[in-house]
């Protein structure tokens, strides 16, 4: 990957000012619901709605 | 400007030996890793299972402890290096470190090999974890001795590099690919200084019978001391390209210098004081301590969102300066043809899955869930096995070339291969996170029993099996065309400019950001209290009840009772001549 093709593809140079990371704040923001929701599947579905596994005779 | 081997062809030499010694590394670990992933399904067995614990501890440690270790020494090389613009100090002082690694994991793999051989009486069965009462031959001690030593003398060459560097720049910031290198040196002292005692004091003696019995619960807490902080010696090379060059790929600027400090300083100090997290199924180390180890442990969340952010945003501010818009739309802009951008890119996404289930195993609670299950393995194949492995394929493709000066042999296979693998994790991973839900045992030959059946609420226990040794499969195809690739580019004739070597200045700099976050000798002394602080009372409690080397017990195997043995019958023969 040579940075002449870099240069080329290159549209407009943003620097700091000029650049809001808001797609990056949408990525993450979704990322976030998934951990989220997924930790109380695992919790309440996965951990508390299965039996003792250790103690006690089958 | 040029590339890295126009301005340093004898530091690309070096780099290109430790690259070349990791892929070799990285071959044998995937041909055992397709082969115990096939005997556990029960598609192909054509070794017997008792040979299992070989082949998975050959696995384990020619993956985690070579593959990514020579991966690792060449890409600081490479960084510190190209940061402070000088070459080494001393070549041959580079080459001996470079050499003493070798020959340590040559000697340690040998002798894990050797347990395949029935007619020598060598093994070293004892999985990448080695702790008591899994006992080595000596042999496999010592070459992990003198790997780790020749870890400590490759840092002490950047050290050399930096304080030369600064006594000509006495006024300028580290630059930051230094400063990474830096820190997580520093981690790595603090955590092998625990391996060290823990072979040299306990587990060295013991497998050459100078002592009976060690403490096992002491040598699995200082492997675990040891063992937290590894994770991330595999991951901050990784960081360091999703720093230094994604952004360059992806046709942006790192986001912000002064964060990516922060991020390296808190992984210094939060990284070793977290180790009994493994141990939370341990009995002999209180509830207490565990709590304490939890709640640090999600205190790690903290660098490691910093990091998605700042990442991600540094992706998104090239695919804008490429013309993308809108709160998706950029991500169209991205060079996905780019295999090198690709590979991290995809690397990226199946970290955030296995920060899922590091999640799930992190919780106190719910970490009996999974504890000893598949699950686990499922974990760390998206972390280290892909956020790790995947980065250092993908990255390969623009280092190589810059190491070489030669062209890489084909970029669509290259392509193919990063997306192969990724396909290929996702069934494995899937397979092995479900399968550990449903109590599927890790480190298991044959995980089936009679009159007992896994049940799985979704899908079914040969489904499971057969992802598994799909993805296996194609994860073993990819790693082929990947190495391919890689032996067709170090002998390729056409030699062509592969780029400049320069790392885009980010937009937000070091001047911005406090100077006390270059002050080594601070986070030192804190990671150091802090470790301190979180293991005196558990290992002052695990030593008082249990001694420091234990109340007795065997050890597995007993080879070197044989020897003993021997010797003893041959003295005693030889006292009844006199
Ligand atoms: C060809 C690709 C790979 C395949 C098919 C594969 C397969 C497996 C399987 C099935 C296990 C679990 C075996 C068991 O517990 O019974 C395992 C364990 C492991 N894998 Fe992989 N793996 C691959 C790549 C990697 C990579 C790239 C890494 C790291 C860089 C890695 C590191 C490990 C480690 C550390 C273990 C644990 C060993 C132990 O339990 O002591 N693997 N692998
Ligand atoms: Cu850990």
């Amino acid at each position: 990957m040579s940075s002449a093709i870099q240069e080329q593809e290159r549209e407009r140079e943003l620097g700091h000012d000029e650049f809001d990371p808001i797609g990056t704040l949408a990525l993450i923001g979704i990322y976030f619901l998934i951990l989220a929701s997924m930790w109380l599947f695992m919790y309440f579905v996965e951990f508390l709605g299965n039996g003792p596994t250790v103690v006690g005779m089958i | 400007m040029g590339a890295y081997i126009d301005h340093f062809p004898r530091e690309a030499k070096l780099i290109r030996s430790a690259f070349y010694t990791s892929f070799i590394m990285l071959a044998l670990g995937g041909i055992f890793g397709v082969i115990q992933t096939l005997h556990r399904t029960d598609v192909v067995r054509f070794i017997d299972s008792a040979d299992y614990y070989t082949v998975l501890t050959a696995h384990g440690v020619f993956m985690v402890i070579a593959f990514t270790i020579f991966f690792l020494v060449g890409m600081f090389t490479w960084a510190v290096t190209t940061s402070l613009e000088r070459p080494l100090e001393d070549m041959s002082f580079s080459w001996l470190w470079f050499l003493m690694m070798t020959v340590g994991a040559v000697i340690t793999g040998v002798t894990i090999l050797l347990g395949f051989v029935e007619s020598v009486d060598v093994s070293a069965d004892v999985l990448f974890t080695f702790y008591a009462p899994l006992q080595a031959h000596p042999l496999f001690y010592i070459g992990l001795v003198l790997f780790v030593i020749g870890t400590w003398l490759a840092g002490a060459d950047w050290f050399r590099s930096w304080w030369a560097w600064k006594r000509e720049n006495p006024d300028e910031r580290i630059p930051l690919p230094t400063f990474m290198v830096l820190t997580t040196m520093i981690m790595w002292y603090i955590a092998t200084l625990a391996i060290a005692v823990s072979i040299l004091a306990f587990l060295l003696p013991w497998s050459l019978g100078i002592f009976d019995h060690v403490n096992p619960l002491l040598t699995r807490t200082l492997f675990w001391f040891f063992g937290h902080p590894i994770v991330y010696f595999w991951l901050m090379p990784a960081y360091m390209m999703w720093y230094l060059l994604l952004p360059k790929f992806a046709g942006g600027r790192l986001f912000s210098d002064p964060l990516a400090r922060v991020v390296f300083i808190l992984f210094l100090l939060l990284s070793t004081p977290v180790g009994i997290h493994h141990q939370y199924m341990d009995p002999g180390i209180a509830e207490g301590f565990k709590f304490i180890v939890m709640t640090n442990t999600m205190f790690l969340l903290l660098p490691s969102f910093l990091t998605a952010f700042t990442v991600v945003a540094s992706i998104e501010h090239g695919a804008r300066q490429r013309g993308g818009d809108g709160y998706f739309s950029w991500l169209k802009s991205l060079p996905w043809r780019e295999p090198a951008f690709t590979g991290m890119a995809l690397a990226g996404l199946m970290f955030a899955a296995g920060g899922f289930s590091g999640m799930i195993n992190a919780g106190m609670n719910i970490n009996y869930l999974v504890h000893n299950t598949l699950w686990v393995p499922g974990h760390f194949h998206l972390t280290v096995g892909t956020a790790v492995a995947l980065s250092f394929m993908a990255g390969s493709y623009w280092l190589i070339p810059q190491m070489t000066g030669r062209r890489l042999a084909s970029k669509p296979i290259a392509l193919l291969q990063v997306v192969l693998w990724f396909v290929g994790m996702t069934f494995m991973a899937n397979s092995m996170h479900r399968s550990g839900l449903i109590g599927i045992p890790r480190r298991t030959a044959e995980p089936q029993y009679q009159g007992f059946e896994f049940e799985a609420a979704l899908g079914s226990v040969s489904e499971l099996n057969a992802q598994l040794a799909i993805g296996a499969t194609l994860l073993f195809l990819s790693l082929t065309l990947f190495l391919w690739n890689m032996l067709i580019t170090a002998f390729n004739k056409s030699a062509e400019s592969p780029g400049e070597n320069v790392i885009p200045t980010p937009l937000s700099g070091p001047d911005d950001s406090p100077a006390v976050l270059d002050n080594m000798k601070l986070w030192t002394a804190i990671a150091v209290v802090l470790v301190i602080l979180a293991y005196t009372l558990p290992l002052a409690s695990i030593v008082s009840r249990g001694g420091l080397l234990g109340r007795g017990g065997d050890a597995f195997p007993v080879s070197i009772d044989y020897l003993a043995l021997f010797a003893q019958v041959a003295l005693e023969s030889a006292a009844g001549l006199v």
